[in-house]
């Protein structure tokens, strides 16, 4: 194997690595800041392998962490912004912020460079619940979801429906 | 050397102060509105987007030019219960702004989903426009948009639409005013 070649695996290796981090390290921080666990999802990783092998709407790679009984409360909207905010990192920047009093629903988009592809990070907390997503998509989807912020939390939440 | 970084400074230092800055002051109506939605793409992601828009798809290449020549496109958009729950005020921060010498107002500007008057100033840079800010105002709704560089004016219609900017119809025959200070 030729150097050049063991370089450009290290490098991929470590960008997947640090991938999975940005998703791990706001996965830990939603569970220290609330004091709570990530639920268990029964067949999750049947269901990573079915967005993996399908690749729904220009998606790829797919994780997700769902929260059950958060202590939070929509007119605590300033606060979830500055402990959100306070997540992005050089690899993940802020893209769309949402609050619904109506609905009682935050989302929160994060978007960053993943190789070929972009990695998007979307959060939502609705009510007593918060859902973490990481997919990665195209830019076609990526417009979408900027256009519908409300959609794509809610659309990447229903493929764990499979 | 050192000369001419205090010249490139002080070439630059007005050049950067005469960009709009969305005040705190719209983040506290987050808390007051029913809906909120904020929107910031900054230069870095405008960059990662230009990088990753397709060459062969339509609108994504009509996207990938409008975006070309910007530094930033930052989107407040709030709507409330009831009227009265921002006051012009709020936005007279922003206004204010908008009065310095490089900033004129586009009169005849209208709201392609409500049909009111929206305010768009913009920032002169020869045949381009060199920065735009749009305030749509009413009694429910107030969304205001800050875009950062160079823009086509024919351009500025086909951005409506996007990234939560307001669709804007420029009347035939709109005129650049400025401001009374």
């Amino acid at each position: 194997m030729s150097t050049r070649l063991l370089v450009i695996i290290l490098a991929l290796s470590v960008a997947a690595l640090a991938g999975d981090q940005e998703f791990d390290r706001i996965v830990r921080a939603i569970e220290t800041h609330y004091g709570t666990r990530r639920t268990h999802i029964p067949f999750m990783g049947l269901a990573n392998l079915a967005v993996q092998v399908a690749r729904p709407a220009g998606t790829s790679g797919f994780k997700l962490a769902v929260f059950e009984d958060l202590s939070y409360s929509p007119e605590d909207q300033a606060k979830l912004d500055r402990f959100m905010y306070g997540l992005s990192g050089s690899d993940l920047h802020p893209l769309v912020r949402t609050h619904s009093r109506r609905d009682r629903e935050s989302t929160y988009i994060f978007v960053g460079e993943a190789g070929r592809s972009t990695k998007v990070l979307i959060a939502t907390f609705e009510r007593n619940e918060a859902t973490v997503i990481e997919v990665k998509v195209d830019m076609d989807t990526l417009l979408k979801w900027i256009d519908s912020p409300e959609l794509a939390g809610k659309s990447s939440r229903d493929r764990t429906d499979w | 050397m050192r000369i001419a970084t205090f010249i490139l400074v002080g070439v630059l230092t007005p050049l950067a102060a005469q960009e709009i800055r969305l005040p705190a002051n719209l983040d506290k109506l987050t808390a007051k509105a029913e809906e909120s939605v904020d929107v910031t793409l900054d230069g870095s992601m405008l960059r990662l987007a230009a990088r990753f828009l397709s060459d062969r798809d339509h609108d994504q290449v009509k996207v990938k030019r409008l975006i070309g020549g910007l530094q930033g496109i930052y989107v407040r958009s709030f709507t409330f219960a009831t009227d009265g729950e921002y006051s012009m005020a709020d936005v007279d921060a922003l206004r204010a702004q908008a009065q310095s010498p490089t900033w004129s107002r586009i009169v005849g500007v209208v709201s392609k989903q409500h049909g009111e008057n929206v305010d768009v100033y913009f920032k002169n840079a020869g045949d381009k426009l060199g920065g735009v800010l749009i305030i749509a105002a009413e009694p429910r709704e107030l969304t205001v948009v800050n875009i950062v560089g160079t823009i086509d004016p024919e351009d500025l219609s086909d951005l409506g639409g996007e990234f939560h900017i307001p669709k804007l119809e420029i009347k035939a025959g709109y005129h650049r005013r400025r401001d009374p200070r």
